[in-house]
């Protein structure tokens, strides 16, 4: 009898020892976790850089000083890259023909030719004096006469300006803009940024070109809503992409266009660099995923003038390093096999196989 | 026994009269019949929550919304008319209207894919489109 009373004993202190000694733990494990969340911080800012509105979001131990450093590289990038400024290394080669450009500007340029290459000239840098007839480089719009274009056409190339390791040549070419990739180059140099801070997560949108550092702070995946080319400006979508690491980068010809007066017909800024005419190719939407900003940024462009078959085509070459999700003028949305799992939509979506 | 077998054996022949007597109407009965319950069939088979409701005012495209939403809009339609759209719980409807019959605002709430509310007077029609998807929070918009 007494013996039984003994191990009763016994049991009841080990098992109020054991709930102690687990409360203790909890509480132990409960403390770090809410001394780590102190010291997350989220910073996030506005610049109005490279002719638009960019958003930074940024979490980590020191996020105030990863903004701090993102926006200061925005505006180095915005004044080394743009089409004017004393501090331009495009603005010099434009206006003296040959210039000594920076390790950075070589860099996206040759990203850009070799971009231009695997398109077929989808994609052109040289593409700016066609950019300029129509008025999209100074908001001065109007529809250029047939020969103008055709006599400026001959000067559109990837294969005309002479790039060399530190110099650039425009050759027989008579412009280049690196507005169709300068934005991914930007995002990715944040992501750089944000990772020599040690951030944790980081969102940044450059004017809708979207790129995400790692993933949510609450562990999720971002995600991100596509712009419905009909109704670009409500909060309904093409559909929500979910991702981690990744820029998403889309063109529409909703994004920027002018009606002419005269014919009152509409004239979108993305122009196929073979015809000198804003591209009409059957899609409306074109959206890249891509760890690269700079590949996200100027295959959305490519694609779009590339069409629903071109970018197929092209997909199928070189799709080991991006996806894409397209709409045609008709509202059918097509995204490839990888990004599928990832990809919802209201509408009917069909998957491009490998 | 003998009497309510002769009666059972009656009753058959006078209903068979009487249908002879209908047959045609019977017939049409029954087809409507028919089509009523395909009808009913067939919407509770294709009857999807939409995931949009587009905004039309003289057949041009205005604006959308997303079912998820709960927002209260003002359409402006044509000869100023206005039209009061609310949008809440995965349904939309016409609240109020300045046109004259109302009509608009006694078609009631609209949640399917197809469905639509119209109001003649102000040209307005609202329709749904789309697939309801399951969460439409987002947390970056890309291309806007």
């Amino acid at each position: 009898m007494q013996e039984t009373q003994k191990i009763r004993m016994k049991t009841v202190i080990s098992a109020i020892l054991i709930s102690l000694l687990a409360m203790l733990s909890a509480a132990c494990a409960a403390g770090t976790a809410s001394n780590n969340a102190e010291q997350i911080h989220t910073a996030s800012g506005e610049v109005f850089a490279m002719d638009t509105y960019m958003k930074i979001t940024c979490s980590g131990q020191r996020s105030e000083e990863a903004l701090e450093a993102a926006i200061a590289e925005i505006q180095r990038l915005d004044a080394l890259l743009s089409v004017s400024g004393e501090e331009s290394d495009i603005n010099a080669v434009n206006t003296f023909g040959k210039a000594k450009i920076s390790e950075d500007t070589a860099h996206i340029i040759e990203k850009a030719l070799e971009i231009s290459r695997a398109t077929n000239g989808a994609f052109d840098i040289s593409i700016y004096p066609i950019m300029r007839l129509w008025g999209f480089t100074d908001s001065e719009y109007r529809v250029p006469q047939k020969e103008e274009l055709e006599s400026e056409l001959e000067h559109v190339g990837f294969e005309k300006p002479i790039f060399t390791q530190d110099s650039l040549e425009l050759g027989d070419a008579h412009g280049i803009d690196l507005g169709g990739i300068a934005k991914g180059f930007t995002s990715d140099r944040l992501m750089e940024v944000f990772d020599s801070y040690g951030m944790v997560s980081g969102c940044v949108s450059l004017g809708g070109n979207v790129q995400c550092y790692k993933r949510k702070t609450d562990g999720n995946l971002f995600r991100c809503g596509i712009a419905h080319p009909m109704y670009p400006d409500s909060s309904v979508y093409l559909g929500v992409v979910e991702v981690e690491d990744r820029a998403v980068v889309t063109s529409g010809a909703y994004e920027r266009f002018f009606i002419d007066e005269s014919s009152s017909k509409r004239y979108h800024h993305i122009i196929d660099p073979k015809t000198g005419y804003p591209a009409e190719s059957g899609l409306s939407s074109t959206t890249i995923v891509s760890k690269s900003g700079m590949l996200a940024d100027a295959l959305s462009t490519a694609c779009y003038v590339m069409g629903l078959e071109g970018s197929i085509e092209y997909w199928k070459e070189y799709g080991e390093d991006f996806d894409m999700i397209l709409m045609t003028d008709d509202g059918d949305i097509y995204v490839t096999a990888p990004l599928a799992q990832s990809f919802t939509s209201s509408f009917h979506v069909n998957i491009i196989g490998e | 026994m003998r009497d309510a077998a002769q009666l059972s054996s009656r009753i058959p022949v006078n209903l068979f009269r009487t249908m002879k007597k209908y047959k045609n109407d019977l017939i049409l009965f029954g087809a409507l019949l028919m089509v009523f319950f395909a009808v009913i069939i067939w919407n509770l088979f294709t009857a999807k929550p939409g995931g949009f409701v587009e905004v039309k005012v003289d057949g041009e495209l205005i604006t959308a919304f997303p079912l998820s939403n709960n927002i209260e809009y003002e359409i402006n339609g044509i000869n100023n008319g206005k039209n009061i759209l609310i949008v809440r719980d995965g349904e939309a409807w016409i609240e109020s209207a300045s046109c004259p019959d109302g009509l608009c605002v006694n078609m009631g709430h609209i949640r399917n894919t197809g469905a639509s509310v119209i109001c003649l007077p102000n040209k307005v029609v609202i329709e749904i489109v789309g697939d309801a998807t399951d969460d439409a929070s987002v947390d970056i918009e890309v291309g806007q």
